[in-house]
Parts: structure tokens; sequence; C-alpha cells
């Protein structure tokens, strides 16, 4: 893994001038490389994930590629970046037809990859892993001076403010991306591909991100950004392509399309209902009160209630506390006290198995490591918290388990309609409605979905808002973690905000704009940045 | 004709078609190279030997009653692999490990490993010895009844495999300390508490009720079929553990993926408990068959056995990763490996040869079995 992220700041080769030593460590603005992709193709079991792709990116660009799930936007990020190689067709950068075979054969070709699944070696400092491979040394022994001044040069160009000898580790997700970025900067990476950058940084964070972008552009460095958000696609970029079924659909130039044409774009038809109508309804009874919630580095005294009928947004920045809660309300929060009442009884809920005897089920927030059993097939998966409770005398009832699972495949339109796949050859959004259906067959009361929506195409996206409207409709009670504020705004009977561990605050469906939300969950944050 | 093809058609398609082709066709070259061997073959009773023998090796010989006479041959010739003795041999030793590595699979498919599995069997089968001594025909304890003496035994056998099992899966999970580490700790003191108790003494001398009347009951001459019956029982039972039960969904969802496992409510530590346990039972069942067959044990039996059963899990498509395996997979690993040290004898290679082809195998199976399951997969 290490290997991925080494930075070739000494021996790259002519298209990765050196830093000079003298200088702070970082190589000056060059000529901008286009992207020509020909005809590039990848075929995987089953699937073929490009088909024929052909489009150009002009050099010192930031170009966007947005498609749904399993569009196959990813996968040309990753034949870029020397993760995959085409079946067909080639890459050819500026005029040369290149054939990356590793990532690192990429990062000396000077294209890094900037990427979620954050690859670091995570015992090691800051500086270390931004000079993986290319350690300034003196007779074999590392010059740590060197190593800390050019580090901190580089963190500086980024702007990061992070001590070069922080171990990795230690780092939030957001700095570990600045810390990427150095990395490519130092080793004289001219094209950067980001892949989902923000899925998982906080709003003011993202903006610094967007602003470093700029910043890079300006240095000619060429950006391919791959994202879901599309809000964000019209900030970054200068034009966007749009891939549909591993097909290349077209580029349009950001500043002359709104978010309807991409939408289109994406999905081959106009998208009505972008978010769900919201259905009306008066809450029923009250099925959990949380009061006095205190874990211990999260949240102080966090009370709740939640009734029958109703889907309480629960909102606030990345670190606020809002999937702890709600690990907490599933008892996988071991440090958690407070007390619950579920139905008006108090209720111990000390593990996942007292939750779910209580009626209440969890869609956790990171689908493939705390969701799926991504090797298992798609029935199995779905029926996993439901199979004890399916047969007797602890055999499986076979026959019931079909039964359930072509209920749910068909109540929720999974596609492909064929439950006995391996799950993880689905998309995002369907591998999503499986993990929402082993809940449904519980016929669970209580429901918390965190972040139902993140890293799934638009689609999908819409269905699973409808069934959760349709869910509370039912008499379902949904506690709903979303950071993606239209998303909380439109689904929500009324949205708790949490801020530094605590409720700050309450606001009623009729009461909420995007203004006062972020006003309330960015409070403390702006400040922070003020004094910053 | 149609059914033959159809099991032909699943037999390639299955997970383990690949490996009982391999080992068809082993068996197949093997029978055809091995050579034959002369055995005696002796009068049948009731006649008398009546001339000397003559020059084509038989002899004349007469029934006592009847007074039939007929030329009798004394000696036969017979395939070295394929004689009933071999065979017998070679499926009786493929019995222990096979036994064993069904339940190594469980718990290589949660992602776990388990070193003291040689010393488990020897501490079963060291308390069984000593307990089957005491009360057999020479033992203190002589005047008890045998059935129930040897019934007390397999119990004990089996118990002390579980209770050792579940001993590995209680300081795996609540010391959360790698099962590596755990069971390499076990494996020593298993070892040496079997060391302890027997005195490094080898104990003999059981009811033959459990010797000759169940263990080593004949099917015909040198054949002993009761091991073989207690193995597939043993895959069959792994089988439908795996494939049919809640608890064994719950093992390969706890080697896929543990978080997701106890995100969907699994007692993930109960899981694993069952798996150690489960894993010392079977090396009990073992146990109990070693000492029923050879009637005797001491305290370095099974030294080494938890790398041969291990290799024949993962063999047979067991995942170290985790999430990956099966009990027919195992059966037939141990089986294969079981083959090869079988052929080594039979076709008279040195001895010595045998760890470097048995390690060599482990690796190529491993890595054909990955290759394999890609090539399904497109």
């Amino acid at each position: 893994m290490c290997g991925l992220r080494r930075a070739q700041a000494v021996n790259a080769p002519s298209a990765a001038p050196a830093p000079d030593a003298g200088s702070g460590g970082l190589p000056g603005p060059r000529r901008q490389r286009s992207i020509r992709f020909r005809n590039v193709t990848k075929r995987f079991p089953g699937v073929v994930a490009l088909d024929g792709v052909t489009f150009d990116v002009t050099g010192g660009e930031c170009h966007a590629l947005i498609g749904e799930n399993g569009a196959g936007k990813s996968t040309l990020g990753k034949i870029l970046a020397g993760i995959l190689q085409p079946d067909e067709g080639a890459v050819h950068l500026g005029d040369v037809p290149v054939r990356f075979a590793t990532p690192r054969d990429a990062r000396e070709a000077g294209v890094a990859v900037v990427h979620q699944e954050l690859l670091f070696c995570p015992n090691l400092s800051v500086a270390e892993n931004v000079f993986l491979g290319a350690l300034p040394a003196r007779a074999g022994v590392v010059d740590r001076t060197v190593l800390r001044d050019r580090t901190a040069a580089v963190l500086a160009e980024v702007g990061a403010s992070i001590d070069a000898d922080t171990v990795v580790g230690d780092l939030s997700i957001a700095q570990k991306q600045l810390v990427q970025i150095a990395a490519a900067v130092a080793g004289g990476s001219d094209i950067i591909v980001m892949d989902e950058p923000t899925s998982s940084i906080s709003r003011a964070e993202a903006k610094r991100l967007f602003e470093l972008l700029r910043h890079l552009k300006a240095r000619g460095v060429t950006v391919i950004y791959v994202s879901h958000r599309m809000e964000e696609l019209f900030r970054v970029s200068d034009r966007i392509s749009v891939l549909r079924d591993g097909r290349y659909v077209g580029t349009v130039r950001t500043a002359q399309v709104g978010e309807d044409d991409i939408v289109r774009m994406m999905v081959g038809r106009a998208i009505e209902a972008y978010f769900p109508v919201h259905t009306e309804r008066a809450p029923g009874d009250e099925l959990l009160r949380v009061e006095r919630l205190r874990i211990p580095g999260v949240c102080t005294e966090v009370s709740f209630s939640l009734h029958a009928g109703e889907i309480l947004g629960l909102g606030g920045l990345v670190g606020a506390g809002r999937s702890e809660i709600a690990r907490a309300l599933f008892g996988l929060m071991p440090g958690a006290s407070g007390e619950f009442f579920i139905e008006g009884r108090r209720s111990d809920i000390r593990t996942p198995r007292d939750a779910m005897h209580r009626g209440i089920g969890l869609v956790p927030e990171d689908r493939k490591v705390q969701g799926l059993v991504l090797g298992m097939t798609a029935a199995e998966n779905l029926t996993l918290a439901s199979v004890g409770d399916l047969g007797r005398s602890g055999f499986i009832d076979r026959e019931a388990e079909r039964r359930v699972v072509e209920r749910y495949f068909h109540a929720l339109s999974v596609r492909p309609a064929d439950p006995y796949r391996i799950v993880g050859t689905f998309s995002g959004g369907n591998q999503q409605k499986v993990v929402l259906a082993r809940w449904l067959a519980r016929e669970c009361r209580i429901l918390i979905v965190d972040e139902p929506t993140r890293g799934i195409d638009v689609a999908a996206k819409a269905e699973i808002h409808a069934l959760i409207d349709r869910l509370a409709s039912r008499g379902t009670a949904v506690l709903l973690v979303s950071s993606e504020m239209p998303e909380l705004i439109n689904l929500s009977t009324r949205i708790l905000v949490l801020r530094g561990g605590r409720v700050c605050g309450e606001l009623p469906r009729a009461e909420v704009t995007q203004e006062r939300l972020m006003t309330l969950m960015a409070g403390i944050v702006v400040s922070r940045e003020g004094n910053a | 004709m149609n059914r033959f093809r159809s099991v032909l058609v699943r037999l390639v398609t299955i997970r383990e078609g690949g490996l009982v082709l391999i080992i068809l066709g082993f068996a197949g070259i093997l029978s055809l190279t091995s050579g034959s061997a002369v055995i005696p073959q002796p009068v049948p009773p009731g006649a008398d030997v009546i001339s000397d023998a003559g020059s084509d090796g038989t002899v004349l010989v007469r029934d006592r009653i009847t007074g039939r006479e007929w030329r009798h041959r004394l000696t036969r010739r017979v395939n070295k692999f394929l004689q009933p003795g071999n065979l017998d041999k070679l499926v009786k030793n493929t019995s222990f490990f096979a036994i064993m590595a069904v339940g190594a699979t469980l718990v290589i498919i949660t992602g776990g490993i388990d070193l003291s599995i040689g010393s488990v069997y020897c501490l079963a089968a060291v308390s069984g010895a000593m307990f089957l001594n005491y009360f057999g025909p020479t033992g203190p304890g002589a005047s008890a009844h045998p059935v129930l003496v040897t019934a007390a035994g397999i119990l004990l056998c089996i118990g002390i495999g579980a209770a050792a099992g579940l001993v590995n899966g209680l300081l795996i999970t609540s010391l959360g300390i790698h099962p590596f580490i755990v069971t390499l700790g076990t494996m020593a003191i298993y070892r040496g508490i079997a060391f302890i108790m027997s005195r490094a003494q080898a104990y003999t001398f059981f009811p033959i009720q459990f010797t000759d009347g169940l263990i080593r009951l004949q099917a015909g001459p040198n054949i002993y079929p009761v091991p073989m019956f207690i193995m597939l029982a043993v895959a069959v039972a792994g089988t439908v553990f795996l494939g049919r039960m809640v608890l064994g969904r719950y093992v390969f969802a706890v080697g896929g993926n543990e978080t997701a496992a106890r995100f969907s409510g699994i007692g993930v530590e109960r899981v694993k408990l069952a798996v150690y346990t489960l894993l010392g039972v079977t090396c009990g069942i073992a146990a109990m068959i070693m000492l029923g067959y050879y009637g005797s044990a001491s305290s370095d039996a099974g030294k080494g056995y938890e790398l041969d059963v291990i290799a024949a899990a993962v063999v047979g498509g067991a995942s170290l990763q985790g999430g990956r395996g099966s009990a027919l997979g195992a059966l037939l690993g141990a089986l294969l490996i079981q083959l090869i040290n079988n052929s080594i004898v039979i076709l008279g290679i040195d001895q010595n040869y045998s760890q470097v082809i048995i390690g060599a195998v482990i690796i190529a199976a491993v890595f054909a079995d990955r290759a394999g399951s890609g090539f399904r997969a497109r």
C-alpha cells in the first residue's frame, strides 16, 4: 500500500522536475498536458464497465466526471492512475500514448490520485508519507531537518496547517486528503485525479479544498474531479463529462448548463421529482425517548423523543456526534450512558441484539464496512438479521427465506433482480436497498438511517427517499442522519441540530430553511474559521 | 447416460469439482503406475493341502467333508494401490485429518486460526486412554461394565476436546488477543497438561468392546470401515451446519465482514466460541478413533498435526482471510494429502521427499484454486 503513495521527488523522470532543495522544495508551474481517452474499454466479470469511451480533457482545466454509480467514472479514474489497465483503447497524455502497469508508473509520469480509501502508511509521519520513496538522505540516513523543511514548504503550498511530524494515523480525513495532495505536488504531478474528495469531510473543509483546487489550476495542474455532488461540480469545474452505463454521453461547459441538464444526461431522462414530495401526516405515539444520552468524548447530554410516523432529522457537521448517537441507540457504543424508553417503558440497549429485539434497525453510514458482507449473496445479506427467526431449532427455513427475499427484492425493485448474486457486484444504490430490506424484513418499528444515500446515484436516491417517506407513512419511526442538507430538509418532519455534542436547536418542518439550518449547524465552526 | 452427464457437469461447476477431478486423476495414475504386489492366499478353512507346491505355485487341496479336490494358488498378484488393505489404510489415515479439518475449516471461515489442534487431540487422547485403561481389563476398575466404560470413554474424549476448544474461544473473545497467539500458547499448555497427567507413559489395554468391538470392527480381512463412516458422518454434519443452519450462516458472515455481522445483530463472540468449541469436538472424535484403532496413546500423540489439518482445510478451499470454505473441501483436501503420502510409500520414493512434495502441493493447490475461482466468476 505504501508504494502507491510514493512521491518521486528526487528520481522523477523528465515529466516531473525534481524540487530544488534550497528553495523550499517545490517544482514550478510547467506546460499543461492534455489527456485524451481513445476508445477506452474495460470489462469485468459479467459487466462492461467502460465501453469505447473517447473524449479529451484540456490541459490545465478542472474537468468533472459524473455519472450514476456503475457508470464507469471511477473505473476511468483508476485506469488513468494505473490501478487498472484498459482491455482496449488507449490514454494519451499530451501526444504520448501511455499505458501504466502500476500506480507507481502513473506517478512517475506525473499522474497522482487522491482517493477516498486513502492509501497511507498510518504509522509514519506526515513528512515521511509525503516524501516516501524519495526521502532526502545523507549516506543512507534520513536527513530529518531537510525533510521537515521541505514538507513544511509543501504543506504551506497546499494551505494545510499540519505539523510535519504528526503521525498520519492521527489526522482527520480532510487533513489526510491535504497530505495526499501535498504528496502529489511534491512528487511533481501535473495531473491529479480526485475521486469523491468531499464525501467524508465537512462543508468548511470542502470550501478550503475548492480554493486549493483553484490554486492548483493556476499552477497549471490538470484536475479530474469525480463526484456525485452536483453543486460541487458547478463550483469547481470548467467542463463536465457525463458517463452512463460505461458509455460516454457528452461533455458540456459548466457555465452553459444547469443541474437539470446534467441530470438528464446522466439518467437519459428528465427527473421530475429530484427530491420526493413529503407526505403530510400527524405524528403518532411516542415510540422512543432518549434521556440524557452521554457518550464520552462525543456528546454530553442529548435528549429527544421519536414518534410513530415521524422522520426526525439529525443534522450537524461531521464530528458533531450524529453517527455515534445512531450507533448508541443500536447498542454499539459500549461507553454510552443515559436512559432509553421504548413505547414508554425503560429499556436497556447494551448490544445490537437488545436493540433488534426492541424493534430497532440501523442502516449504518458506511455501507461496505458496516453494512454488507460483500462476499455473500444479496439474499444472504438481506436476511442476515432475520434468518435466526426464519427457521426452527437452528435450521434455516429455506423456503421462508426465499419468500422474504423475493418479496423485498420486488418491493424495492432491486436490480439486477437476481438475489443469489454476490452483493459486491451490485451498484451502490442497490446495495443500499439490500441493507434497508434487511430491516424491513424484520418489520422493525424504529428505523435509524445513517447517510442513506451517500455515494449512490440520482435515480436510486429518489427511490430510497420515497421508500423512507412511505415507511413513515405506515407508522415507522425514522431517525434520519444526513450530511446532505436538501435530503434532511425535504424528508424530515422535524430536524434536531447537534453541535459540539449537544442539541443546539430544533426546527419543525414549517420553519426549516437551508440558511437557518446552516447557521445552527455551523455556528461554532464559522467562528473557529475566523480565528484561524 | 443423461444422469451421468449431469453428474459430470455438476462436478465441474461446484467449487470442489476441481479437487475431485484431481484426486480421481491422481488415483487413476497411481493404480496404473504402482505395479503389483504378491500377497499370500491362504488355503480355505476346512481344506487340507495334499501335495507340495508345484512349479506353477499351486498345491492340490482336498475338502475334508465333501472330499472334493482342486488346485489352489498359494499367492496372488494384486495392484499395490487398489488392494483393499492399502485403500483401507489410506482412508483410515485420511479420517483423522479429515475430521479435524472439518472443524478447522469452521474456524478458518470466521477468519481465525487454531494452532493447538494437535495438542487438543493429544489431551483428549491421553485423557481417554487413562480412563479406558483404568476401567480396562487390566486396570483397577475392571469390574465396571465395559459397554458403559466405552460410552463414557467416548464422551470423555469428545468432552475434553470441546472443553479445550471452548477455553481457546473464551481466551480469544475475552482477551481480544489474536487467535494465532492464543492458540500458540494453548498448544504448549495442553500438551504440557497431557504430559504431566500421563507422566509421559503410554496407556494401553482398553476394553475390547471399544477397540475390536467398535472402532476396529472388521468388514473383511484387514478392512476396518468404522473410521471412514465416522469421517463421512462428520463431513455431512459439517456440510449441513454450514449450509442449512443459522449458526453456519453466521460463521460465513463473521468471516466475510465482522463489523457488518455485528451491525446486523449477530453475536460475533458467540459464533467464535461455537467454532473453536466445535473444532475441539472434532479433535476429540479423531482422538477417539485413534484410541480405538491403535489401542494406545501417549503424550506425544498428534505432534505437528495442526499443520497437516490446516493444510487439508486450505487445500480444500478454505480462505485464511475468512468467509470461504466447505466441509466437503476439507475432507477432499485431507484425502489428497494422504493420497500423496500413500503414493510415496507405494511408489517406493524416499520418505524424505514426502514433506517437500506435500509442501509444494499445498502451495500449488491454493494457487490453482484462486485461479480457478477467478475463472468461474467470469
